[in-house]
Formats: structure tokens, sequence, C-alpha cells
């Protein structure tokens, strides 16, 4: 499980990203003494860090600042500044991310699945059962036959292979899709997911997607 | 100076001169002078009287002339002590010192509201960031206790938040300084950005949502221009048709410059109040009747292209469409920079 840190003076903040890593399958910390913040940062041994600007003693750039000089763990800032310099400063001291506050908290998953899966090797292509999903190229094929997905497919499918642990909402899949600049209405959702769903069953896999009613889908 | 006037102004010491001069000409008679005596003494008595005031008149003159021109030229009024010569008369040093000390004052004056407004301003953006803070918390919340709190919390925590950047935003719009940044942002990112704060608005109100983006690239400060675009949309939203309502991004360039559009099927302005929307506080027959509105969205917007140097233009009728123009400048100045 990944681990990551939570760098946050505000203490519902805090909590409430704690709890939104856990139900995401992440192993959260909550940094808590801000004085030793760098030590403590570096010896979690964290594999993200969540790096808010505005932090007690060192703030956030400084101490983005000196973490780099020793460590290329990802970070994402965090602020609720929006000043362009704020941001033009932050990547220019190694940030991996920046977002600002209030932010959707869907989104904040995805920029964090997004890094995970730059740092990983081989992540272009996912394999279930038999199956072996080439996220690239948007092939999916096991030994018998071989079907073409399109962009939209190619986001549902691997939000769901991704997430087979847990139901994925709609309101996941339709952010995914608009992150990825497909603007598309949920009417348009359920004939993609026909679609797929059409498509796997010619791999011989029928009803693998299962529909909740009102909550989403998940990968059986 | 008008020399009439300056007569008329020293008209008792005239007044008094001659009937000096008189009296004297009627004691010099009295005491039997020889008449020719008389009228010599009188010519130079008035000569002299002339001489005085016509000396008097063109040293002045040319005092206040220099003055009064200058005043007139001037753009900046306050600035006229700049473009004096050192004063000479007593008369001279008089005016120049009063108003030296009132440009001080003045001046003092303005430093101490121009630091009001600006404490002001601190405190506003101090304040701004404070208030996202639980706002991003109630975000969270909503997310993490979905059967707790629905979607309807989230609509208005947006609401919310929209609102208090509109005051971010004027404040900055307002200010001399300039916190800006250009440099050749992603029109995609931008565009995405917006869409995303506006998803759950867009889809529950069915509107459909299409993007066309020809250019994807232009010269702006990403972080305004999503602020710009963002009220746009906001608009777009509120004063939507009853159904079937589209909104369309869309964006083009030619040769020089990037034109971005931004179009509903909505209710459309009125033809009185199209060319009044961008007035400050102007709410127009929609924001009054439909929905209500503050006026300032789009004084904002107006102001921030004006910082930025975009050009902005609405087209709309009535009932059928609203069609928000933004054209960004291909300056290669920017460019090079880079």
């Amino acid at each position: 499980m990944k681990k990551i840190m939570i760098v946050e003076d505000d203490k519902v903040i805090a909590e409430e990203l704690y709890n939104l890593l856990k139900s995401s399958n992440y192993e959260a910390i909550i940094l808590t003494d801000f004085k030793n913040a760098k030590n403590e940062i570096l010896k979690s041994g964290v594999d993200l860090i969540l790096l808010d600007i505005n932090i007690p003693i060192l703030n956030g750039e400084i101490l983005l600042k000196e973490i780099r000089k020793e460590s290329n763990v990802p970070i994402i800032m965090v602020t609720s500044k929006t000043s362009e310099t704020d941001e033009v400063l932050s990547y220019s001291y190694g940030a991996d991310d920046y977002i600002i506050k209030p932010y959707n908290p869907t989104i904040l998953l995805l920029k964090i699945a997004a890094i995970f899966k730059r740092c990983e090797l081989n992540s272009n292509i996912i394999s279930y059962k038999d199956l072996s999903f080439d996220i690239g190229k948007g092939i999916v094929k096991n030994k018998n036959a071989e079907v073409i997905l399109t962009k939209n497919e190619i986001i549902i499918f691997s939000l769901l292979l991704n997430h087979q642990d847990r139901i994925v909402s709609k309101d996941e899949i339709m952010t995914d899709l608009w992150n990825n600049d497909e603007y598309i209405n949920e009417n348009a959702l359920t004939v993609n997911i026909s679609r797929l769903r059409a498509k796997l069953s010619e791999l011989g896999y029928d009803n693998i997607i299962e529909t909740r009613k009102g909550i989403g889908y998940r990968i059986i | 100076m008008k020399f009439l006037k300056y007569v008329k102004d020293n008209l008792i010491g005239i007044v008094i001169y001659l009937v000096t001069a008189s009296l004297i000409a009627l004691m010099l008679a009295a005491f039997k002078t020889p008449s020719i005596a008389l009228i010599i003494t009188f010519i130079f008595f008035i000569l002299s009287g002339v001489l005085i005031l016509a000396i008097s008149y063109i040293r002045k003159n040319k005092f206040y002339k220099l003055f009064m021109d200058n005043l007139e030229k001037l753009d900046k009024k306050f600035l006229i002590l700049e473009t004096l010569p050192e004063p000479t008369t007593y008369e001279e040093k008089i005016m120049v010192n009063s108003l030296y000390e009132i440009n001080k004052s003045m001046i003092e004056n303005i430093k101490i509201s121009q630091k009001n407004i600006n404490d002001f301003k601190e405190f506003v953006e101090i304040w701004i960031h404070e208030a996202k803070i639980p706002i991003s918390s109630m975000v969270l919340k909503c997310h993490n206790n979905p059967e707790k709190y629905d979607k309807s919390f989230l609509s208005q925590i947006r609401r919310l938040d929209n609102n208090i950047d509109e005051i971010l935003y004027y404040v900055r719009s307002e200010d001399t300084e300039k916190d800006f940044i250009i440099t050749e942002i992603d029109l995609k990112e931008v565009v995405r950005n917006i869409s995303l704060k506006n998803k759950d608005d867009l889809l529950e109100n069915n509107i459909e949502f299409e993007v066309d983006l020809k250019a994807t690239s232009a010269n702006s400060d990403k972080k305004w221009l999503e602020f710009i675009i963002n009220q746009i949309i906001n608009n777009s939203i509120k004063y939507k048709k009853e159904s079937e309502s589209i909104i369309k991004i869309e964006s083009s360039e030619n040769k020089d410059k990037v034109i971005l559009e931004i179009y509903d099927n909505g209710i459309g302005i009125p033809e009185k109040d199209l060319k009044r929307v961008f007035d400050k506080s102007f709410t127009g027959t929609n924001g009054r009747d439909k929905v209500k509105s503050t006026g300032m969205g789009l004084y904002i917007i107006k102001k921030l292209c004006d910082k930025l140097g975009h050009n902005i233009s609405i087209e709309s009728k009535e009932n059928q469409y609203t069609k928000v123009i933004l054209e960004f400048g291909k300056n290669n100045i920017y460019k090079g920079a880079m």
C-alpha cells in the first residue's frame, strides 16, 4: 500500500484528507511536528507528500526546496493562494503538481494516481484474468481475440481496473472523462459502458462490469 | 491676465490717485501757479500713474500668464509647482509657498487613504485565503460522507466559493499594481479546469456542453483567464433557457490574434441593455426580473480584460443566444521573453 504524508496545519482538512486517502486504499500519515518537518518527512519513507504552502514555522515552498535537496519523493503542493507566482515558484522548486483549495477531491485522487503511474514501469499494460490491456494503444486482447477501445472506453476501463477492490462512482468516472477533455453527459456514459460491455463479451467476458444502481460500477 | 480686469481690481487706488491729482491741481490753481506749470505737473502726475500701473501689470502678468498657461497644459494639475520659476516678489512667494503647503497636506492625505485602501486590500486577500480553508474542508466532508451531505450541499458551497472569488478579483481589478504574469497558456487546460468546476451544475441542468478548440494556446494569465471564463459560464448557466440548453466554447486564430468564443442558447440580453452590460452595478432586465444579480460580474471581467490587454465583446439576441468573444493579441514580444 502506498504511503502518503499530509502536511497541513488545519486539523479538519488534515483529518478529512486522511479519510479520503484511506477510503481510496492509501496509507495516510498526518505530520504533527512542524518544528522538525523536514526530518520527520525524510525519515517517514513515504511515497508521496501533500504539502500545504501556508504552514507554521517553515513556509511550504521553503520546505519543498529543503526536501528536494535530499529526496526526489513526489510532492503535490496544496494552497489557497491563487497567485501565478506561487505556482511558478513551486514548480521551479521541484513540485510535481500544484492544486488550489478548494479542490475537487476526485481530481486530487486522480493527480495522485497519475503521479504513481508515472513512477511505475510498464504501467501501460494492465492484466485482468487472461486479458491484457494496453492503455497506450487501447487494445484489449487474450489468446482468442482482440478488441480496440475508443478513448472514452479506455478511460472508463482503466479506471475500473485500477480500482477492482471497490465500486467506482459515476461521478468519479465522469470526472475522469471531463479531466481528459471528454465533456459527455450521463446518457453518453451509459452508452459508452454498454459498448465497452459488448466489446468485452467478444473476448468471452459477459457481464464483468456490474452496475450498482445509484452508486456506480464495479469490475467483478 | 486681462488688463481691463486688472484696472478694475485697482480701481480704488486709481480713483484715490486721480482725486489726489485733481486736489493738487486745484491747490496749485489756488496758489496762482502759472497754468502751463499746472498742466505740466498734472500730465507728469498722470503719466507716472499710468507707468506705475503698467509696470506692475507687466510684472504680475508675466507670473500669472505662465502659471495659467502651464496649468491648462498640465494633465496632473497638482504638478504646477514643478513648472514655475523661483518666485521673485513677495506676492509670488506667498502664492508658491501656499501651494507647496496645500500640495504637501493633500499628498499626506492621499497617502493615508492609499495606505488604508492597501491595508484593506491586503486584509481582503488574507481573509479570502482563510475563507477558502473551511470551504475546502466542507468540500472534503461532502465527498467523504455522501450519505450525509448530498450534492445540493456541494452546489451551495460552489456558489459561496464563486462569490468569494468575485471579491478577490474585484480587489485585483481595482489594484494599480500589476499582479499577473502573461505567458503562453494552454487553453485546453483552462477550459478543462473550468469545466470540471462546473461539471455538476452543467450535468444537473442538462446542459449540452461542447468544446472545440482549434487554437490551443494564447497569451494570458492562467488564473485570471480561468476566473473570467468561469464567470461567463456561470452567467450562461444562470440565464439558460428552460430546455435543450447548449453551451459551446470554441477557439480559432488568425495571423494577429487568438479568438475564444463562449456561446449559449439562453435567454439572451435585450438590445437596449447590450451596450451597458459592462457598466458598474448595471443589472439590466435579466438581472432584475429573472435571477438576482449584483451587476458586478461583467464589470470586473471587463476591467481584468483591460488590464490583461484582451478585447472582450458580447453579441446577443433576446430569447435566442448570447456570445461572448475574447480576443488575445499574438504579441511576439512575450514569446521572445519566455
